[in-house]
């Protein structure tokens, strides 16, 4: 009975973001939400747990305001949570948030499988789940749609340009999923009670043992602009060919 | 020992990380290296095109994984202690670029869609999309290598000089590896490459059934063009393959002409048509945010004003 870690990230909605009138990105009404390819990677976790048994633990890497994050992700249905936590584990890029998973993975929890999603919502570098096998030294296949457990091994099919490759890989292993694996679920009202019983194990950076310096630094993050005519018609005839105008002054309907 | 080092899945691919590479390595007063995989064959093309050094990698067993290679490539990184590594980002090479970087213990900026380096201080500046395409994150490496995958087909192909030397060296073979391909399935239908097509007409879930894309394709032939999709279409209806799904997570389009109909314009879609000439968009809500990054646009219900557009384009042409 496999012990499965699904690696999860509390993120901006990016829905919420607005550009201020210098262009300037304001994130001052923003709301956050469990990135939407960890749902997928939880749901996957979940419905192996559901199948061969086991244990799932959720691990995230954040500030303390991540908590509301960790009953979202347990309403979703695994057992325990892990909250690595600190006022300065704010905009980590992937080699340090790798770095603090490996660290906190490797003393503290057992596992067989560890499955993340294929990137984070907000900044989808898609490097954490590799460098995280990498680091611990277990065979990775990222980007996968199917995927099952067969004995000692698993058995994942990954969605590649040309078609698909069937993989089969030792446990322990990683996986990154795609959101093609499944449809998550949407947690009810006695989910969400269930997940405020569950136990989390808070871990800080001072029960770690390194600091984490940044490989790569952000120097600016700016809105991606789009300038456009935003002119529109009413859907009656006049509008139509008014339309149909513009498109052949603009000398696209060659 | 340092240089610009090149890694991709195809030709195609290297070619374009090599007209990168070329102008990175003269403004940096450096050398360029592509990695080939088994085949010899295009080396003295690889060279032509500006590679200085072609390292070969071994060819694999059937049933290896590319990223078998990762091990050669890190134990050769250590010793030849690259400036900066390009990788292409195709689903492997994001892979393998990761893993390397975890190895070498250096910084990656995933699907990097710009990248300029300063003479003086040697920093590369390099910019990615954010926040599903609502930013431009720009950043930089303190590590070395500095990484980079390159989402393909962003930039120009080299071309082939005439009076190019390089060397080719071939590189030891890849150890066993820790995962096996099973079976290799290709796509089960391969769908119309629409990148490159002029006019792109958008099917968006504004399309309430499968027979009426119909709707669509009518638009897209009066047109002349090609129709793509929104995800939900691909991914949760089902009713067109994934490949014309237009967006961060799908394809990219640069025509002439595209048109969204009974799209709603969230900026993961809209990122993959920025390079659009003319935006148009038809929906029923008129605060929808396709308005928004449109140029021209009809306030309306599809089903009502998608055949009457087709007649007034067909009448318009002639
Ligand atoms: C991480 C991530 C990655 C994503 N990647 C992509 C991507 O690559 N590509 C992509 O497309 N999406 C992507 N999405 C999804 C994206 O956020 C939107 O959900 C999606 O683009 C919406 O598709 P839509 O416009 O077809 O549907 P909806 O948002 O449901 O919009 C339908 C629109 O149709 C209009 N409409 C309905 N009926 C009619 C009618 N009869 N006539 C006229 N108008 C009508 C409605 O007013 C509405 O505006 C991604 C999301 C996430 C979180």
């Amino acid at each position: 009975m496999p012990d499965i870690i699904v690696c999860f990230k509390w993120v901006i909605d990016e829905a919420y973001i607005r550009t201020g009138s210098s262009g300037a990105l304001d994130f001052r009404s923003v709301n956050y939400k469990l990135s939407d390819y960890d749902r997928n990677a939880i749901e996957a976790a979940v419905r192996l747990k559901e199948e061969c048994g086991g244990t799932v633990t959720a691990v995230t890497v954040g500030t303390p305001g991540a908590t509301k994050g960790l009953k979202d992700a347990l309403s979703r249905g695994p057992d325990k949570a892990c909250f690595v936590n600190d006022q300065s584990f704010d905009n980590l890029e992937p080699s340090q948030t790798a770095a603090i998973l490996t660290d906190v993975i490797k003393g503290r929890l057992e596992y067989d499988l560890i499955i993340c999603g294929e990137g984070s919502s907000d900044l989808y570098a898609q490097q954490v789940g590799p460098r995280l096998a990498e680091a611990l030294g277990i065979p990775c296949v990222s980007f996968v749609q199917k995927l099952s457990i067969d004995g000692n091994r698993i058995i994942a099919e990954r969605k590649v340009e040309e078609g698909i490759n069937i993989m089969a890989a030792q446990l322990p292993a990683l996986v990154t999923v795609v959101p093609d694996i499944n449809n998550p679920r949407i947690p009810g009202v006695k989910d969400t009670l269930m997940a405020s019983k569950k136990e989390v194990i808070s871990v800080t950076a001072d029960d770690l043992p390194a600091t984490y310096e940044p490989a790569l630094q952000t120097v600016s993050m700016t809105a991606a602009s789009m300038e456009r005519n935003c002119i529109t018609f009413p859907a009656d005839q006049a509008g139509i060919q008014a339309f149909v105008e513009a498109l052949a002054k603009e000398g696209v309907l060659r | 020992m340092a240089g610009i080092w090149i890694f991709a899945e195809s030709l195609e691919q290297t070619k374009e990380l090599l007209s990168i590479g070329s102008t990175l390595a003269s403004k940096l007063g450096t050398m360029t290296s592509v990695f080939l995989q088994g085949n010899t064959g295009v080396a003295d093309d690889y060279i032509a095109c500006g590679a200085d050094e072609v390292l070969v990698l071994t060819a694999l067993a059937e049933d290896q994984p590319l990223d078998a290679y990762i091990p050669v490539i890190a134990a050769e990184a250590q010793t030849a202690d690259p400036d900066i590594f390009l990788i292409a980002a195709t689903v492997r090479g994001k892979d393998i670029a990761a893993r390397l970087a975890a190895r070498l213990k250096t910084g990656l900026c995933s699907e990097c869609i710009g990248l300029k380096a300063d003479e003086n201080d040697r920093t590369i500046e390099m910019e990615r999309f954010a926040y599903g395409g609502a930013a431009i994150q720009t950043v930089v490496c303190s590590t070395r290598p500095v990484m980079v995958t390159i989402i393909p087909r962003t930039f120009e192909a080299a071309a082939r000089q005439s009076d190019r030397k390089g060397t080719i060296r071939e590189l030891p073979a890849a150890p066993p590896s820790a995962s096996t391909v099973l079976e290799r399935k290709p796509k089960e239908t391969e769908a119309k490459d629409i990148s490159e097509s002029r006019i792109v007409v958008c099917a968006g879930r504004g399309i309430e059934k499968k027979e009426d894309l119909s709707l669509v394709q009518e638009l897209a032939a009066a047109l002349g063009g090609e129709i793509g999709c929104t995800r939900p279409i691909s991914e949760e209806s089902h009713w067109l393959p994934e490949d014309l799904c237009i967006g961060i997570s799908g394809i990219s389009v640069k025509p002439a002409l595209y048109i969204g109909l009974g799209v709603s314009g969230q900026v993961q879609h809209i990122t993959g048509i920025r390079d659009a000439k003319v935006i148009c968009a038809v929906n029923k809500d008129e605060n929808a945010p396709i308005f928004g990054a449109s140029d021209y646009g009809i306030v309306g219900d599809l089903y009502d004003v998608a055949p009457k557009l087709s007649d007034a384009v067909k009448n318009m042409k002639g």
